[in-house]
């Protein structure tokens, strides 16, 4: 069977290439979306606006989706470190839970202690949380070379278990109504608010992100990173220990979602529940991966995220389901991935005997 | 702890068995072609929905359970397409699989939460062997699906040891470039693998909305998908023990709820987690035993193909 | 079949006319030209980088080629893909053999033909027989992992004989063989011409192509020089002329180190096991001196790369111990060893020497950049203008620095590389295989730079399969065969013949 048409690689890759890919996903994803939407019965026009309304068009709104790209950005930023060195962290999910729990439980032991430091013990608390985590297949990883996405994606499971059992037994509170919630956090725990919605846990992952897309980007330690991500033998030529390079950056990974299972528990809920992690672990995956693992490109990535999830929200009101939103997520990154590929590689037609260069998506 | 108990408990191991089993079975045959996809939760989902929206239409369980497998095919399609053909990362496209199939599902399923199931799969009568104590009641009173799926499993395993098919299968996850060089379509058999790989999963689904609690609600699949995705590396890629997994696993499944029927004092919630903690120790156990040998994982698993890269 | 141009009543079975071929950076064929008589060993010759493989890619249908003809017994053909090669009877025999690794011999060959249901004892029986009948001996029911590197050549030529293949592709088949494999796959080859077949015998090695072949052709550049000259009228100082082309004597033949100074490198009996435990350098001893450049001479895969990388660090050894300027760093680290002035060109530039995906700047400070740091940050400023300096001074052709690394040829990538790794002046370079693959400038580059710093007085070790090299440069050469150092050579009184009989492990005492 001879395809009529063959990839063949660029001389070189398509200058902007990722950011006309991004583009390309948003359109394509709007596209099949309205396609959807007039199915069944709506019009993609109006929903669309109100989903942008509603997400950019007023203080509120804007709080609201940099309030839900907190968590993306933070579990993006932890699937992006992981992954400029070739790793997957496919497990922020379950570490934004262990994050939680953890944070949870500092409250619980240190409730007495005055706001400030019960929330820098809860922040830390959920740091050391998500790291532990991660530890398991950092270990497994860097001495047994067990595959590390399936051992994380396997604890997101436990992890999930882990917090239902303690808000359906042990931490269940007792005033509340056979509700499978754990009791309230003591009220000085909350993040100060900023504005709207917005509380300081913006300031944080904002600090974090910058910090870690510089860092990476100028310092050894990213530098080492990004050789080693590159290729393994190029880096212990440079004397570089990958066992614990890749032990340490899966840690650290885990940390990173474990401080967005903080701020969620202190920011945005005022207990400890199940659904804490609200599936921002796997949505942080996407996010990274149209970010290219580049820890500077996820900020402006997990605001779009954010800014289609509270869209999405909104338009339930008109009788539109949320998943929408999730579909979108989907589409764009669909979209975006089979762009990208058309910034290293052309379409060719095949005809017989010679092959003729055609126009590509370029 | 009465007969009636033990043998609604052992009916509910085989039910969700046959559950986790024809998805598991889906999942091996794409990462047996060198294709993972983490979309089983997805596929399911979507699967499931179509099926239980065309059993409200139709009212007959056969042509929704079909409609549940095509939806199934399709929807992966979608995978296949940005990672195959394309060669996209399997990781991400999958995960992107999952949660677009969960909206989906949702989507599609808004106005079918409060339909009452329009059709069902009965248990079958076998007539005399439906008699036999025990027996007859636990195994020969499932529903048609499973004995589907018991008869895909052996399927999979003739195709996969005892024909060409399966040799040139297990070719393409094994070393593309070896199957590529003898002759082989890379890209076709593999887009082949995933789309029987996403019918499985709508299978799967069609058969929690049409037979194992009949209905339809958002979240309906509850992470099952995902102990597919286990039950194929904890069953070492081979269809035999991936049913002996899925049988374990569904024991834990149905073991779940009647815990404290038996007087067991362990929350059924820690219970639940064995399956993913199972699965850990089976993959690390799997990496130690692969030092000195290849490993019992399709070795080009993950990594898309083309052939004029250079 | 209008313009056959074979000398036999016969059409050929093979012809391919004016093919050309073009990758990003590169043109790997300009109008190559070949024709195979039925029945006949046909050699292929050229250097590395002539473009050999890529034309016979053309033919096994796994390239297709811009512009060209593609004949097979004077009926033109237009392979979309392997399948359609293969189907026409044409098989190739990479040198990356295409097994895998955990499907039994039988389940290889029959991997390309075989009937819908598989039934593992009569298919096992099958491939037994077909082996005996070519004298090829093999285990159809062993997995391939378990194998030899000749025993998997085997299985590969099984799996062209068992779709019967009229013309069958070696690339290099002897590359990877022991003499004795090799000799054994003389007598394959030569069995399997005797049944009609044509056999296209990809090579560079003159001594081969004598013994196993009737006809070769010639490439240089991606072009045809020579066409079909029969072997036995064949002088080997011709060929290698018609090889390498009419300026080869460039080759520095260098004055030889009159002073060499105390031993800057001194390797003691080193002995190093691969990951299946197989012992790859065996006990070796060497030594080289201040301003001494010593070559090691030897066929692919017997020894070279474990025992570079363990002198580098990169490889863990089961015995012995390296010395470097009077101080032992045998348990040292890669990057003490290079702090302690040891340099390392490995034989993968891309990918072990450089990291390709990262840009020209960040390859150039891989070995520097934990002194280029201001706190923890990299000095970007610094780095840039360390970077400028190696290029300036080795003229690295490059486009923009920022671009990655993967972008620059083969030559630019060895100029960087090479002079990163000079640049802290060390006292001992390692280089293994530096000028392979480089076209004629870049060969004549790297070997006056390492010749110019063994003038400085830094030792050298020189580990090469390009023989006239090796015979050009050293003061001393040595021979490596199957992980031993067998023999060692003056290379002003010995002779390239000499030389080829120890690398192919025929050792007269030298001593």
């Amino acid at each position: 069977m001879a395809a009529p048409f063959a990839f063949e690689k660029r001389d070189k890759p398509l200058r902007g290439g990722q950011i006309r890919a991004f583009v390309v996903g948003v359109v394509v994803a709007l596209l099949l979306g309205s396609i959807l939407l007039l199915i069944a019965g709506h019009d993609p026009i109006t929903i669309y606006t109100k989903m942008f309304d509603s997400a950019f068009g007023s203080r509120r709104g804007i709080s609201t989706t940099l309030t839900r790209a907190v968590p993306l950005g933070l579990a993006g930023l932890a699937v992006a470190v992981a992954g400029s060195m070739g790793l997957w962290n496919i497990g922020a999910e379950g570490q934004i839970i262990a994050g939680a729990i953890a944070g949870a439980w500092v409250a619980r032991l240190g409730g007495d202690l005055p706001g400030p430091a019960l929330i820098t013990l809860m922040l830390l608390g959920a740091v050391v949380g998500g790291g532990l985590l991660a530890l398991g297949p950092a270990i497994a990883r860097a001495s047994l070379g067990v595959n590390e996405i399936i051992t994380t994606l396997m604890l997101n499971e436990v992890a999930i278990r882990v917090v239902r059992y303690l808000v359906n037994g042990p931490w269940k509170d007792p005033d509340g109504n056979n509700f499978p919630i754990a009791p309230e956090l003591p009220d000085q725990s909350a993040l100060p608010a900023l504005f709207e919605r917005s509380n300081i846990g913006l300031l944080i992952a904002a600090a974090v992100l910058l910090g870690f897309g510089v860092y990476t980007a100028r310092s050894a330690w990213g530098y080492e990173l990004r050789i080693a991500g590159s290729s393994e033998k190029a880096a212990t030529y440079a004397g570089i220990s990958l066992k614990a390079k890749v032990f340490t950056v899966l840690v650290l990974s885990g940390a990173i979602a474990g401080l967005a299972g903080g701020i969620e528990l202190t920011g945005s809920s005022d207990r400890l529940v199940e659904g804490v992690a609200n599936g921002w672990g796997y949505a942080g995956i996407i996010v990274a991966a149209l970010a290219l693992m580049r820890p500077s490109g996820v900020a402006a990535v997990a605001v779009a995220f954010g800014a289609v999830q509270v869209g999405g929200l909104s338009i339930q009101t008109l009788g539109v389901p949320a998943a929408i939103a999730s579909i979108l997520q989907a589409l764009i990154l669909f979209g975006a991935l089979s762009a990208a590929v058309f910034t290293n590689y052309r379409l060719v037609r095949r005809s017989s005997g010679v092959t003729t260069a055609t126009v590509a998506t370029s | 702890m009465n007969e009636t108990t033990l043998i609604g408990l052992f009916i509910a191991v085989l039910e969700f068995g046959t559950l986790l089993y024809l998805a598991a079975l889906g999942e091996t045959i794409a990462e047996k072609s060198g294709v993972l996809n983490l979309g089983v939760e997805g596929m399911m989902a979507v699967g499931g929905v179509t099926a239980f929206w065309a059993g409200v239409e139709t009212g007959n369980p056969w042509v929704a359970l079909l409609v549940g497998v095509i939806a199934g095919a399709v929807f992966s399609a979608l995978h296949g397409i940005v990672s195959v053909v394309l060669g996209a990362d399997q990781v991400v496209s999958g995960l992107a699989l999952t949660i677009g199939g969960l909206g989906l599902a949702a989507f599609i399923g808004q106005d079918l939460v409060v339909e009452p199931p329009g059709a069902r799969f009965e248990a079958t009568n076998l007539g005399p062997l439906s008699d036999i104590p025990w027996i007859g009641e636990i195994v020969f009173s499932q529903t048609a699906v499973a004995w589907i799926a018991l008869l895909l499993g052996i399927i999979t395993w003739l195709v996969l040891t005892r024909t060409r098919l399966g040799l040139i299968l297990r070719a393409v996850g094994e070393s593309a470039s070896a199957a590529d060089s003898s002759g082989t379509s890379v890209v076709k058999t593999r887009m082949i693998a995933v789309m029987i790989g996403g019918a499985l999963a709508g299978m799967s689904g069609a058969y929690l909305t049409l037979a194992l609690a009949p209905g339809w609600s958002e979240g309906t699949t509850a992470g099952r998908g995902w102990i597919a995705v286990a039950l194929v590396i904890f069953g070492a890629w081979q269809p035999g023990r991936v049913g002996v997994g899925a049988l374990l696993f569904g024991g834990l499944l149905a073991l779940e709820p009647r815990l404290q029927t038996f007087g067991v004092e362990i929350s059924p919630i820690l219970l639940s987690m064995l399956p993913y903690l199972l699965t850990i120790a089976v993959l690390v156990l799997l990496s130690i035993r692969s030092r000195n040998r290849p490993s019992v994982a399709p070795a080009a698993i993950g990594s898309a193909y083309r052939r004029e890269d250079r | 079949m209008s313009t056959t141009t074979t000398t036999t009543t016969q059409p050929a079975a093979v012809e391919l006319t004016d093919i050309w071929k073009r990758f990003p950076g590169v043109i790997a064929n300009a109008g190559a030209n070949l024709v195979v008589r039925p029945g006949t060993v046909h050699a292929v010759l050229g250097e590395n980088g002539a473009g050999k493989t890529t034309l016979m890619n053309v033919l096994a249908g796994v390239y297709r080629p811009e512009e060209g003809t593609v004949r097979l017994r004077g009926e033109v053909q237009n392979f979309a893909n392997p399948a359609a090669a293969i189907g026409a009877g044409v098989v190739m025999v990479h040198q990356e053999f295409r097994l895998i690794p955990t499907f039994t011999v039988a389940e290889n060959v029959a991997l390309g033909e075989s009937p819908r249901i598989l039934a593992r004892r009569s298919i096992e029986d099958a491939v037994g027989e077909l082996a005996e009948r070519f004298g090829l001996a093999t285990e159809p029911s062993k997995e391939v992992w378990q194998l030899s590197m000749g025993e998997r050549q085997r299985v590969e030529i099984l799996k062209a004989l068992w779709r019967d293949a009229k013309v069958l592709i070696l690339d290099e088949p002897t590359a990877v063989l022991t003499p004795n494999e090799a000799t054994e796959l003389g007598r394959i080859v030569a069995t399997m011409a005797a049944d009609g077949r044509s056999i296209i015998f990809i090579s560079h090695k003159l001594d081969e192509v004598t013994e196993f072949c009737d006809e070769a052709t010639v490439l240089r550049g991606g072009e045809t020089v020579a066409a079909s000259l029969p072997v036995d009228a064949l002088d080997a100082g011709r060929l290698a002329e018609l090889m390498v082309g009419e300026a080869t004597e460039v080759s520095i033949r260098r004055q030889r180190s009159t002073v060499v100074g105390d031993p800057v490198l001194d390797v003691r009996r080193l002995s190093v096991r691969d990951t299946h435990g197989v012992a790859v350098v065996n006990d070796v001893s060497l030594q080289v001196g201040a301003g001494e450049i010593v070559g090691i001479a030897g066929v692919a895969g017997n020894g070279q790369r474990p025992l570079s990388d363990a002198i580098a660090g990169l490889q863990a050894i089961e015995d012995g111990s390296v010395v470097l300027d009077g101080a032992d760093i045998t348990s040292e680290k890669p990057r003490a060893r290079n702090a302690a002035g040891l340099a390392y060109v490995p034989e993968d530039r891309l990918g072990v020497g450089l990291a390709p995906k990262l840009n020209v700047v960040e390859n150039s400070i891989l070995r520097s950049y934990r002194s280029l740091t201001n706190g923890p940050f990299i000095d970007r400023g610094a780095a840039r203008a360390s970077c400028e300096a190696l290029v300036e001074t080795y003229s690295v052709k490059v486009g923009q620095l920022e671009a990655p690394m993967a972008g620059l040829s083969g030559g630019n990538l060895q100029r960087l590389l090479v002079g990163r790794e000079l640049a802290d002046n060390p006292t001992v370079v390692v280089a293994a295989q530096p000028t392979r693959g480089l076209d004629v400038q870049g060969v004549a580059a790297i070997q006056e730079i390492l010749v110019e710093q063994s003038r400085s007085g830094v030792g050298i070790l020189l580990i090469s399969e390009d023989l006239d090299e090796l015979l050009a440069l050293s003061d001393r050469l040595l021979v490596m065969h199957e992980g031993s150092v067998v023999a060692e050579f003056d290379p002003d009184e010995t002779s390239r013949t000499q030389v080829g009989a120890a690398m192919a492990g025929a050792v007269e005492d030298t001593h």
